[in-house]
């Protein structure tokens, strides 16, 4: 007796283990997202801030309602048309069901990139071909007129949710059909039914419960879907999981941690009552209980009319809603996550009633592949110096016209006709910056003030490099003092050299991007190369962390506003692009995000805004940091595009080099370890239990 | 008589090129306990089917009252129907079960109640209403189908093998209940069974039917004393079916033999298959029979007993309640009413030679045997 029980307890705390190593991610989520600082690894007291920012991000509710809009539409669509098809199924011969059963589970098991992907070229291909139908039938009749071009959005994300979530309503509905009996629907035509009544009156109660369960889990898919929202939604739409991607970009705000804790409890409270209502109707089942009443008219009135007040609700606000987009003029921008203060884009709507559709991209790279690709719609992009020059020798930028933008008198002849647009056609500043070395002074003894910090063998297994070719690579060339615009094929390879050797020396604890953060913040490593609006973030969570521009120079970046040449909005465009160049919307900007503004005025005049909206003074030196004076900016450098040669030779080196894009994760052994340690508890919880089903069986043998 | 009511002309059904129902020609009165009774497959339940407008004939006409009613949807016919396994709706109580076809006509709710409740006591189902219907035995289920399709007031009740789903006892029971449940309402009951004692036991008319085709209508008296041919003879209760030759009205010729009969009608010497019902031969010692031959196999059936003999080479089965020995030598005297001649048909040669039956018999006994065997593995 005394053994079973302890069996009982050990077998508790390995699933009690096992459970752990699955929730403690979430758990820690949950914990942080009530931290009152800004850091995710720095515990700093228990607040609700987060989630207050969370109600006045824009951002974060617009893609809360375009990720509820398209699920509940998705659901509803799909559950209709997923009923209707599993009867269709049923009262098929069982050949062709068997078959069609077969194909309809195809796309679950599917990977989702690749349905992404798949209707992503469908719609894409579709569209190309549109505008010629589109014509043709505006020229024939006069009845109503198609629009000549459609482009990715909300309309596509909702057919590619409504395909996704089908299969899953048609996979609960058909078992309940299959248990049905066959003749209900003939008994309910023979008492006098239509088959429409016999369908409502008898089917529809009776696979209620497949109907219902197919429903939420459709719903759940839906909200829970990334992937194919990702290929679908276009650039105008994106939803709350899209904008989490996005966020991630720039800051780990907490922000993150607080609408996915949000998202968990939804989708957690989702599975529970489907749970619920199963395990409650196989008792009912199973009991038979004894209905003691049939629910009241008024009850049952009551219901319908709730019923019918909900679904009525739904449809106004979708109308609305609808409306209310079409009719307004809009603005289509992508930029960097967390790179505006939002309260310009509502400033911005107020003030000229263009509806601002919002979209983060994480790089310039991905910016311009997306671009390329003719998925996206945007109007005003924020790509980096050496990326508007690619645009534009690749000339997918249109001329703007400054007679719309006198703002632009604003912006610092320093940052007018740079070297990436010579004669300063396509763009407008938005802000700029330095890169530079950040280490924690506590870590580190001597005060760094070369580029060599980050190749030196003393530091070993404390340095974060850069996870990106260009600034990594850059680092090196200054360190050897070479351009860091070289195309000579020997200094690159020489920079090359450096970064190898001290990797194969392990200075480098890993290559990151985002994760800099947190291990900067946390303490975690002692020396990283960033840029210095990040930094200051940084600073709020870790005093101890200090920033240089290496004496060697560094780069010096520009990140500019430009339009699209296929931009239908170009009006708009500029309205948005002047507002944002107005010393207010720089001062603002420069105040949330901690990069430094190209608007004259706005720069030297941020002090004062600092004070009079903290009552405190600027430091100095942060004020150095975020604007360096002419001494710093004469040792750095801008970007400039290379040409495809020497492009692939980045590309090659960084291969060669070893770095893969996710090399920032645990290292491998780290994995392994953790996979070993999960399958030796998941073999010790089956070996218990199978041992103890054995005894039992063995004891029930026994006791016949 | 009573005047008719449906009539089904020159009804054909094929499903996929198989030809279902084969020109079925059919008179059905009103206040009848029609039949039809046939092996799986016969084509009864598709006619049923029509009756009630479920499937639609490939060809030839229904009408209803004088009215073709091919095209009618079910909802639209006076008829109702009691399904095979019930087919209540779970979702409801027997009360609601039963409301259901007067809710849809929306009868007004006091008139409901009181025709429910008027069913319910026809159906001896009294003080039921609020149970859910997956709480009822097998036999109440059935009473609350009955129920639900009659009180509609149908002008006809169709029911397709409605007792199939229970056991013995319960089947006598609602046997007696429906026939007086048909007898009380005075509506025509359209019933299909392939239970032939049911059929006899119930029906006014019995419709023998096979291979789509209507093979007898007749009384059950009728369907079984005077088989038409060699399928009805041996499906209608037990038959030896042999080869004779009529020689002249009155006297039958087999074994080489004469025997004399009370049928006429044939050709001088035409070929006929010869029925004897295995109750109408008498065991007798050799000397006294007309023909003589070996018992192969004795079966005891309580009232009496099965007896296999052997009669050149011809199995027969003879219903007694005498006992022999098997192996044993006797003699058979069958009287003149006990021989029915029969014309020749598509059937001849088929049945009715008991060599096989007793085959039947061990099979029988194997199975049974079989499954003690698994049974005691369970053990």
């Amino acid at each position: 007796m005394k053994k079973t029980k302890n069996n009982n307890l050990g077998d508790r705390i390995l699933i009690g283990l096992v459970f752990l190593f699955l929730y403690a991610p979430i758990l820690i989520l949950i914990i942080f997202s009530f931290n009152s600082g800004t850091s995710s690894s720095v515990w700093t007291g228990f607040s609700l801030h987060w989630y207050r920012e969370l109600l006045n991000n824009r951002l974060i509710l617009t893609s809360v309602y375009t990720t509820l809009m398209v699920s509940l539409l998705a659901t509803i669509i799909a559950t209709i048309a997923g009923t209707f098809a599993a009867i269709g199924f049923y009262s098929m011969r069982r050949k062709s069901r068997d078959a069609l059963m077969a194909v309809n589970n195809i796309p679950m098991m599917n990977a989702d990139i690749v349905t992404g992907v798949s209707l992503c070229l469908l719609f894409v291909a579709f569209f190309r071909g549109w505008g010629s139908i589109a014509g043709w039938i505006n020229s024939i009749q006069s009845w109503f007129v198609l629009p000549n071009r459609l482009s990715l959005g909300f309309g596509t994300m909702l057919i590619a949710h409504v395909c996704f979530n089908i299969p899953y309503v048609i996979l609960a509905v058909g078992p309940k059909l299959r248990q049905m009996d066959r003749n209900l629907i003939d008994a309910a035509q023979d008492l006098g039914c239509t088959w429409m009544q016999a369908f409502w009156k008898v089917v529809i109660p009776e696979i209620k419960p497949g109907v219902v369960s197919g429903a939420l889990t459709a719903f759940t898919m839906s909200v829970d879907d990334f992937i194919i929202s990702y290929f679908t939604a276009g650039s105008r739409t994106s939803t709350l999981a899209m904008t989490i991607y996005g966020m991630t970009k720039k800051r780990v705000s907490p922000q993150i941690n607080a609408v996915s804790t949000l998202l968990f409890t939804t989708v957690l409270i989702l599975l529970i009552i489907i749970n619920i209502r199963e395990s409650s109707m196989q008792k009912r089942a199973e009991k038979g209980t004894i209905r003691t009443k049939e629910p009241s008219r008024t009850a049952r009135i009551l219901r319908r009319v709730g019923a019918g007040a909900l679904a009525l609700a739904l449809l106004v606000t979708l109308i609305v809603t609808g409306r209310a987009a079409n009719a307004r003029p809009e603005v289509n921008i992508c930029s960097w996550g967390e790179y505006i203060d939002e309260e310009l884009i509502t400033q911005f709507e107020e003030e000229t009633g263009i509806a601002v559709n919002y979209q983060t991209v994480e790089s310039n790279e991905a910016l311009y592949s997306l671009i390329e690709m003719g998925g996206a719609d945007f109007d005003v992009i924020v790509p980096s110096d050496y990326m508007i020059a690619r645009l534009i020798e690749e000339d997918m930028l249109a001329e703007l016209n400054f007679d719309n933008i006198p703002n632009y008198k604003l912006i610092d002849d320093q940052y007018k006709n740079l070297s990436y647009d010579p004669e300063n056609k396509y763009s407008v500043p938005y802000t700029w910056g330095t890169l530079g070395i950040i280490y924690n002074t506590t870590m580190v003894d001597e005060e760094i003030t070369s580029w060599s910090a980050m190749f030196d063998p003393k530091y070993a297994g404390q340095v974060l490099m850069i996870n990106n070719s260009r600034d990594a690579l850059a680092s090196a060339l200054l360190y050897l003092g070479y351009d860091i615009n070289t195309t000579d094929e020997a200094e690159l390879r020489d920079a090359f050299r450096v970064l190898k050797d001290a990797k194969n020396a392990g200075v480098y604890q890993a290559f990151v991007m985002d994760q800099v953060f947190q291990k900067m913040e946390g303490g975690n490593a002692a020396i990283a190369m960033y840029y210095a609006g990040d930094y200051l973030t940084m600073l709020d969570n870790n005093e101890d962390l200090a920033f240089v521009v290496p004496d060697e120079g560094s780069n010096w970046f520009v990140d500019a506003m430009c339009v699209l040449k296929t931009s239908p909005h170009k009006a708009e465009a500029e309205a948005w692009i002047n507002f944002i160049a107005s010393t207010e919307s720089n001062l603002a900007n420069m105040d949330y995000i901690w990069y430094a503004s190209p608007n004259a005025e706005a720069l030297a005049d941020y002090p004062r805004y600092y004070q009079d909206l903290y009552d405190e003074e600027l430091d100095e030196e942060i004020y150095e940091i975020m604007a360096p004076g002419e001494d710093v900016l004469e040792r750095c450098e801008i970007y400039e595009n290379l040409p495809t040669k020497t492009l692939q030779l980045y590309n090659d080196l960084w291969n060669e080099l070893g770095v893969s894009e996710r090399s920032d994760s645990p290292p491998t052994g780290l994995i392994i370890v953790a996979v070993l340690l999960l399958l030796a508890i998941l073999c010790a919880v089956f070996l218990r239990f199978n041992k103890r089903r054995r005894s039992q069986n063995n004891r029930k043998r026994v006791n016949r | 008589m009573s005047k008719e009511l449906i009539r089904l002309h020159d009804l054909c059904m094929a499903f996929d090129d198989e030809l279902v129902l084969d020109h079925i020609n059919l008179c059905i009165n009103d206040s009848e306990f029609l039949t039809l009774l046939g092996p799986s497959g016969c084509g009864k339940t598709t006619t049923l089917r029509i009756i009630g407008g479920f499937t639609t004939p490939t060809s030839g006409d229904v009408t209803f009252d004088g009215v073709r009613i091919n095209d009618v949807p079910p909802h639209k016919r006076q008829i109702n129907t009691v399904f095979q396994k019930y087919a209540l709706f779970p979702h409801l109580d027997v009360f609601e079960n039963i409301a259901f076809g007067l809710r849809i006509a929306k009868v007004p709710a006091r008139e409901i109640e009181e025709r429910v409740m008027e069913m319910l006591e026809v159906v001896s189902l009294k003080g039921f209403e609020r149970r859910r219907v997956d709480q009822l035995s097998g036999g109440q289920q059935q009473r609350v189908a009955i129920a639900r399709a009659l009180v509609n007031r149908p002008k006809v009740l169709l029911l397709d093998e409605p007792l199939g789903a229970l056991d013995l006892r319960l089947r006598k029971d609602m046997q007696i209940e429906l026939k007086r449940i048909q007898q009380q309402m005075g509506i025509t009951f359209i019933y299909v069974t392939h239970d032939q004692e049911e059929a006899l036991t119930m029906s006014d008319t019995v419709v023998v039917m096979d291979k789509g085709r209507i093979q007898q209508v007749g009384s059950p008296e009728d369907i079984y004393n005077e088989p038409q041919n060699a399928f009805v003879a041996d499906f209608i209760g037990e038959s030896n079916i042999l080869n004779g030759t009529m020689v002249r009205d009155g006297v039958v010729r087999m074994y080489r033999k004469e025997f004399p009969c009370v049928d006429g009608g044939f050709a001088p010497n035409e070929p006929v298959d010869v029925v004897i019902r295995p109750e109408d031969i008498d065991i007798v010692p050799v000397d006294q029979g007309q023909l003589a031959g070996t018992v192969t196999n004795v079966t005891f059936k309580g009232m009496q007993y099965d007896i296999i003999v052997d009669l050149g080479g011809f199995k027969w089965l003879v219903q007694t309640t005498d006992h022999s020995p098997v192996g044993s030598q006797v003699g058979v005297k069958i009287d003149p009413d006990g021989f029915h001649i029969m014309k020749k048909s598509e059937y001849s040669g088929m049945f009715g030679d008991y060599s096989s039956y007793s085959e039947e018999y061990e099979e029988l006994a194997d199975v049974s045997a079989l499954e003690e065997e698994e049974s005691g593995d369970e053990e």
